[in-house]
């Protein structure tokens, strides 16, 4: 496999996505297709031109079934199989190589439309026809959690799968029989925010966490890393942080103590692919959002790195576990050299007022040639590297 | 604070005075208004009112007003309710269960958009002026409703925001304030012998009298009520404390610390006092508007419906009028934050109990919920509305110096559909 | 703001030439004269002037924060000469506790209880900075200009704490520092156009311009103090969206150049083509002076002697504290849309406060001895702050003046003193500080009300205060327990040195009848202390 060369980046195309934000992407078995998903429970997959264009493809298929925001996808490295977690309580399991069922005619770039009919005043443009996708549902729906799951992963080894609902539960699933093999819940009230899988898919982190900031009674949030299999807790990586902190505790004092080191949630986390390191990254809306390496074992601070103005939204390691990537609510993507801690490239300019728009995920194509960021603006942005 | 009786019997404030009590120390009894007493006295005449705050500005996209598919929308869905044709947000399903004793108006048009301004607005009626203090709902219920031999005050305040207070009505009805426990202000307990503190109260009570006969000031005069008002609370702590009913209604009311706020409002409601004010904060969200609102509005609705299926369980909600409202609405547009940003244009309140014909919705937004688009209520208006509702005359004017000032601004019209005939 | 230079121009010196027309009389005369106009037009009778003991006690919490102590007391109501009100308004101007009592009211404005960030929540350099300005008695404008540069560090110059507190946030900057010095309220324009005023969101943004490029750097530390130094980029823009009720992803924002209220754009040289900004500034080192400074542009504009706003809003801001009301209420909005009827008089006393070149003493010397200021508290006006200044002001006293003033009447201090005990650091001790800002710290409705409440009673009945009532040798208690004179003659020391007046018949009649009337006199004096510490006419100031 081609290294992961983060020194040398160009623009290759924004694909137009516009309408509710897009909130996450996956490439699909090479740096040549990727899957976006948005707010809106939308779902396409696109084929990506070979060159730089400015005429960005549309999508080549409609992946249709979720009614509410997608929140992660994660795929198998050849892209065959895709996994979708929603707002609309489902999981979705797709095969990217099925027959589709029929067409549909979308339209992707609605905003684009409405200033160009305002800018030349021909209303008509707004009503022009949008493109024909091919559609096509899901392998399997699991259909069980009762709330929001935010919280997706696949194991490194492609056989395990955990997702997290907002009613606190987390299932790790077995992705070729699609059984459950182990749930557990965490501490009442909160949510779950972030999961990830080691490679065997045998450790399991969780990180919880809740905004019912009205008056301290939050619930404190939850850093800990399980065996997959059993659901039995293995580390809490909080008390390792701060071991004087007891267990429900939640005045104010405590929030802020917790606060510098969880913000608001932890709402990315990625194991590297040599399974030693945790990345997890600070969200919600908070000063600067920074990317905490741990160590897996002993849930101790290696270092902190990268840093969002704003929150981090999204976190993942290169292939090669020398690099970890972040997405930001300061429309960039940031590349940090693990070893240490030295930011080597940053993706994107700030937009925005007071405020900057996000890029809501990141993700790196399997063989390391490209770097997508799904861009709330409307568009989904493909680097390529090297 | 521990129990240390169950008061069953009525103590006036002249017999407190004639020093017909006994010490906290010795076991009897300080009194405050029996509560089987004064639930009697509610059940029959007197109207309540409890004021539930959505401080910062709850969004009505994510309760009450949902315009599902449209842009702006959000990332809820709404729910049906008890009532045949009326949807509501699905964070709040309590609520929907409850729906037929609610009143809700989804157009609210109203004219201060920022905190400050929107918190005088929706607590008085009135913009903020430099030359009047308008008194705020809390001391005009206090003021109409409530008694005069109360022992305990008929304006408290559970965590909640506004400093407008009694405003030009005096001293007598500002607010009595709460922390976000329900806990009383700390230094709550005399550690003297109540014949020290008597014998001291009665030299001081000389020294203020002769200050006063001097200087007619406001300020000193309001200094005094407030150690008066002390004095009385002396006789009434009981009250607040809640424990044991806490361990019983726990579940009921959700275990949060809104639910045990509303458990207070409710026991002190029916020990009495006019009205309660429970305040719920940190709605301002212009980033991240739906995690927040999926942090607040359960705790929120589970504790709101308990209280009104408790008041309506021991026949007080006829009586008490439950308003819900924040300062302001939130903007249809979703801001780069993830956010909503504050907008009054078009934005929603709810009502139930006293006066109120529940089961209803009444105005509507326009499809993206941008304006109102039937039957606009103004702040005045719905102060009008509320007023009618517990028999206040909304008309009735107050002078400051010689300038009438009506309690709803004139020119407000009660809206008599939201009302029970 | 665009006023017509040219239009502003005339009006100022037409009322320069008024002012200098009457140059001979004294700024305090001039203030009489317009206020009892003003009081025969509205066909209001005020009381006569305070009594000695009135203005006795007025006059130290105003002007250095605590009461007067029992000698003090005594001395000023045996002085028989005429001007002696005069000569006590300059000794206590000239006393070292006018800066620290000054500084107090002055860090409340700019710090507030809860400062804008936690870094500035400790500031002992820039109180002790502040202290020095006032008992140095620094041009207003200068000190002024120092708070706005904030050149050197927190701890060693103390200035820049101001500016530390709002680092990366320009918007909160920009409404304090205007509120603050200009008494100009551009708040709403944060977020859509004033909706009465004439403030556009684009001259919020210009203001904010001048102060994005602000970063607080630590360089150090001295004892439990952290160095802070204000640096400034070279380079980086506020970026203006619109209305926030239309913000939505995918604006891209403008830069809005800086701009003065008055509409004049900074004129700034362009950076070098090959500059590079340091993408931070690491802390422990000094950071590098930027190539053209923003911040200090602003701070130059602000208290330039021509700016339309500078000396009104000090002027006003500052008669407000000796009169309960600004000339124009509240003292921090000055907008066309508050009109006042004192607006005349309002520029007359800027006008002179500039000829003075900002004298802050000199300003405060001339308010202290109007007959305005020294009016009784009596009338049947129950305003606390009286809208035609026909009456004193009541206000109440802060939780600094509280807390030093109970110890001094009790003789808390002197107690510690003669044991040899060394007291804690720092001005608040003997109760707990925390507790004191709790109840005393801001007894207000938000617009600067007084607003009783139930808590500081609460706490005033069951609280620390016996602590304060020491019973050992050398306080209060000790000297009228073990004095031999007649209780009638205790009695008035005791309101001598709590009250600062001599008891009336009745009050003397009733204490020493409650002080003598069992054998538990050591509890019924600690209750008689009590009663003059916790009444009203001790909480405020009259």
């Amino acid at each position: 496999m081609p290294a992961f060369q983060p020194n040398k980046v160009q623009l290759l195309c924004d694909l137009t996505f516009e309408g509710a934000w897009p909130t996450t992407v996956a490439f699909l078995g090479s740096s040549r297709r990727l899957a976006a998903g948005n707010r809106d429970g939308q779902l396409f997959i696109w084929e990506l031109p070979d060159k730089q264009t400015k005429e960005p493809p549309p999508p080549v298929r409609f992946l249709q079934g979720h009614t509410n925001g997608i929140t992660r996808l994660r795929a198998t490295r050849d892209g065959k199989t895709l996994v979708s977690s929603s707002l609309d309580r489902s999981v979705r399991l797709w095969d990217t190589t099925a027959p589709t069922t029929g067409s549909t005619e979308v339209v992707l770039d609605m905003k684009t439309r409405e200033q160009e009919a305002r800018r030349q005043r021909k209303p008509e443009i707004v009503t022009k026809p949008g493109v024909k996708v091919a559609t096509q549902t899901a392998a399997h729906v699991f259909q069980v959690h009762q709330n929001w799951v935010q919280a997706l992963d696949l194991s490194g080894d492609e056989k395990r799968l955990i997702t997290g609902d907002d009613n606190g539960m987390t299932i790790v699933w077995d992705l070729a029989s699609r059984k459950e093999i182990a749930r557990w819940t965490g501490y009442p009230g909160n949510w779950i925010t972030s999961a990830a899988l080691t490679s065997d898919g045998q450790t399991a982190f969780v990180a919880e966490f809740c905004s019912r900031r009205g008056d301290f009674d939050r619930p404190p949030a939850q850093a800990r890393i399980y065996d997959a299999s059993t659901g039995k807790e293995k580390l809490d990586i909080l008390k390792v942080q701060f071991p004087n902190v007891k267990k429900r505790d939640n005045s104010y004092g405590y929030a802020t103590t917790w606060g510098k080191f969880v913000a608001r949630g932890f709402v990315a986390a990625d194991f590297s692919p040599d399974d030693n390191i945790l990345a997890v990254g600070q969200g919600g809306e908070t000063g600067t959002g920074k990317v905490h390496l741990l160590d897996s074992r002993t849930g101790k601070l290696i270092r902190s790195v990268s840093g969002h103005q704003y929150g981090v939204t999204d976190v993942q390691f290169s292939a090669d576990g020398q690099f970890v990537l972040s997405a930001g609510r300061d429309t960039s993507i940031r590349i940090c050299r693990v070893s240490d801690g030295k930011e080597i490239a940053k993706l994107g300019k700030e937009r925005g007022g007071q405020f900057k728009d996000w890029f809501h995920a990141v993700d790196v194509s399997p063989d390391q040639q490209c770097v997508a960021a799904a861009d709330i603006a409307g568009q989904v942005r493909v680097w390529r590297l090297g | 604070m521990k129990k240390f009786c169950t008061p069953i019997e009525h103590v006036s404030r002249r017999a407190f005075l004639k020093g017909t009590f006994g010490t906290v120390t010795g076991g009897l009894l300080m009194n405050w208004g029996g509560l089987w007493h004064a639930a009697e006295n509610v059940k029959n005449e007197r109207k309540h009112c409890i004021l539930l705050w959505m401080n910062g500005g709850v969004s009505q996209f994510e309760t009450f007003d949902m315009k599902p598919g449209r842009p702006t929308g959000g990332l809820f869905r709404p729910i049906q309710t008890n009532v045949t044709g009326i949807q509501i947000c699905e964070l709040m399903p309590n609520i929907a269960r409850q729906m037929d004793k609610l009143a809700v108006i989804r157009s609210m048009h109203t004219s201060q958009i920022d905190h400050p301004g929107g918190i005088h607005l929706m607590h008085t009626g009135y913009a903020a002026t430099a030359n009047i203090r308008y008194p705020e709902i809390g001391a005009i219920m206090a003021k109409y409703l409530g008694k005069e031999e109360s022992d305990l005050p008929d304006f408290i305040k559970i965590s909640s925001q506004g400093n407008s207070g009694a405003g030009y009505l005096g001293p007598k009805y500002q607010p009595f304030n709460l922390d976000h426990s329900g806990n009383l202000p700390p230094f709550s307990l005399s550690r003297l012998d109540p014949q020290d503190e008597l014998r001291r109260h009665e030299l001081r009570q000389f020294v203020e009298g002769e200050f006063a006969k001097k200087h007619k000031v406001e300020t000193a005069r309001m200094h005094q009520e407030a150690y008066e008002g002390v004095r009385r609370l002396q006789r009434a702590k009981a009250v607040f404390d809640i424990e044991d009913e806490w361990e019983k209604y726990r579940d009921r009311y959700g275990d949060s610390k809104f639910g045990k706020r509303c458990l207070l409002a409710r026991r002190l409601i029916e020990s009495g006092v006019a009205f309660v004010e429970v305040g719920q904060s940190s709605y301002d969200t212009h980033a991240d508007n739906f995690t927040g609102h999926k942090g607040l509005l359960p705790p929120m609705e589970q504790a709101w419906a308990a209280l009104l299926v408790d008041l309506e369980e021991r026949g007080l909600l006829q009586s008490t009028l439950v308003v819900w409202m924040g300062e302001i609405g939130r903007t249809p547009r979703i801001n780069n934050r993830s956010g909503r940003d504050h907008y009054v244009r078009a934005w929603s309140t709810a009502l139930a109990g006293a006066g109120i014909k529940g089961g209803q919705v009444y105005g509507a937004t326009d499809k993206d919920g941008i304006d109102v688009k039937d039957n606009p209520v103004t702040e005045g208006d719905f102060f009008a509305t509320i007023y009618k509702a517990v028999g206040i005359n909304p008309k009735k004017e107050h002078y400051q110096g010689i300038r009438p000032i009506p309690i709803a601004p004139f020119g407000s019209k009660v809206v008599d559909e939201l009302l029970r005939s | 703001m665009r006023i017509p230079t040219c239009l502003f121009t005339a009006v100022l010196s037409v009322l320069f030439a008024a002012v200098s027309s009457g140059a001979d009389v004294a700024l305090r005369d001039v203030i009489d004269q317009e206020i009892r106009s003003v009081w025969q037009h509205e066909e209001l009778t005020p009381p006569g002037p305070a009594d000695d003991a009135a203005f006795l006690r007025r006059v130290y919490l105003d002007l250095i924060g605590i009461i007067p102590s029992y000698e003090e007391t005594l001395a000023f109501l045996n002085d028989q000469t005429k001007d002696k009100r005069a000569r006590l308004i300059d000794r206590l101007l000239a006393h070292p506790r006018f800066g620290v009592h000054q500084a107090d009211v002055w860090d409340l404005v700019l710090f507030g209880r809860i400062p804008a960030s936690n870094e500035a929540r400790t500031r002992d350099g820039f109180k002790r900075w502040l202290v020095q300005q006032f008992n140095d008695n620094v041009p207003y404008d200068q000190w002024a200009r120092a708070i706005l540069k904030a050149e050197g560090n927190t701890v060693d110059q103390g200035a820049p704490m101001y500016l530390v507190q709002y680092e990366r946030n320009p918007e909160a900057a920009t409404i304090a520092i205007t509120q603050t010095f200009l008494g100009v309220q551009l708040q709403c324009a944060q977020c859509h156009d004033h909706p009465f005023d004439h403030w556009k969101q684009t001259d919020f943004y210009g203001m904010a311009a001048f102060l994005v490029r602000l970063r607080a750097v630590s360089v150090g530390k001295k004892g439990r103090e952290t160095k802070w130094v204000v640096a400034e980029h070279s380079s980086g823009e506020i970026m203006f969206t619109g209305p926030a009720a239309d913000q939505e992803p995918g604006k891209k924002g403008k830069p809005i150049p800086p701009r003065f209220l008055d509409g004049s754009e900074l004129v700034e040289p362009p950076l070098p083509k090959d500059f590079k900004e340091p993408r931070n500034f690491p802390s422990g080192k000094m950071p590098p002076k930027p190539r053209f400074s923003r911040k200090n542009k602003l701070a130059e504009w602000i208290t330039a002697r021509d700016n339309p706003y500078f000396a009104k809003a000090v002027a006003n801001r500052i008669w407000g504290q000796f009169f309960g009301r600004g000339l124009v209420h509240p003292v921090d909005n000055l907008s066309q849309n508050n009109p006042s009827p004192f607006s005349g008089l309002l520029q007359k006393t800027a006008d002179a406060l500039r000829k003075h070149n900002f004298d802050l003493k000199w300003y405060i010397r001339e308010l202290c001895n109007t007959q305005t200021y020294q009016l009784a508290c009596a009338g049947p006006v129950t305003e606390a702050k009286p809208r035609w200044f026909e009456r004193a002001r009541v206000r109440p006293l802060s939780a600094e003046e509280l807390l030093e003033s109970w110890r001094l009447a009790t003789g808390y201090d002197n107690v510690a003193r003669r044991a040899g005990k060394k007291q804690p650091d720092g001005r608040f001790y003997g109760v707990t500080w925390g507790y004191m800002l709790r109840f005393f710290g801001q007894p207000d409705n938000g617009v600067g009300d007084f607003q009783g409440g139930l808590s500081e009673h609460l706490y005033l009945n069951n609280g620390e205060l016996s602590q304060l009532i020491t019973r050992e040798s050398g306080g209060l208690y000790d000297a009228i327990l073990k004095s031999t004179d007649p209780w009638s003659k205790r009695v008035e020391r005791l309101f001598l040195s709590i009250l600062n007046r001599y008891p009336t018949p009745a009050e003397q009649k009733k204490f020493v009848s409650f002080l003598t009337a069992d054998d538990r006199q050591s509890d019924r004096l600690a209750d008689a202390i009590w009663v003059l510490m916790t009444c009203s006419e001790f909480r405020f100031n009259h």
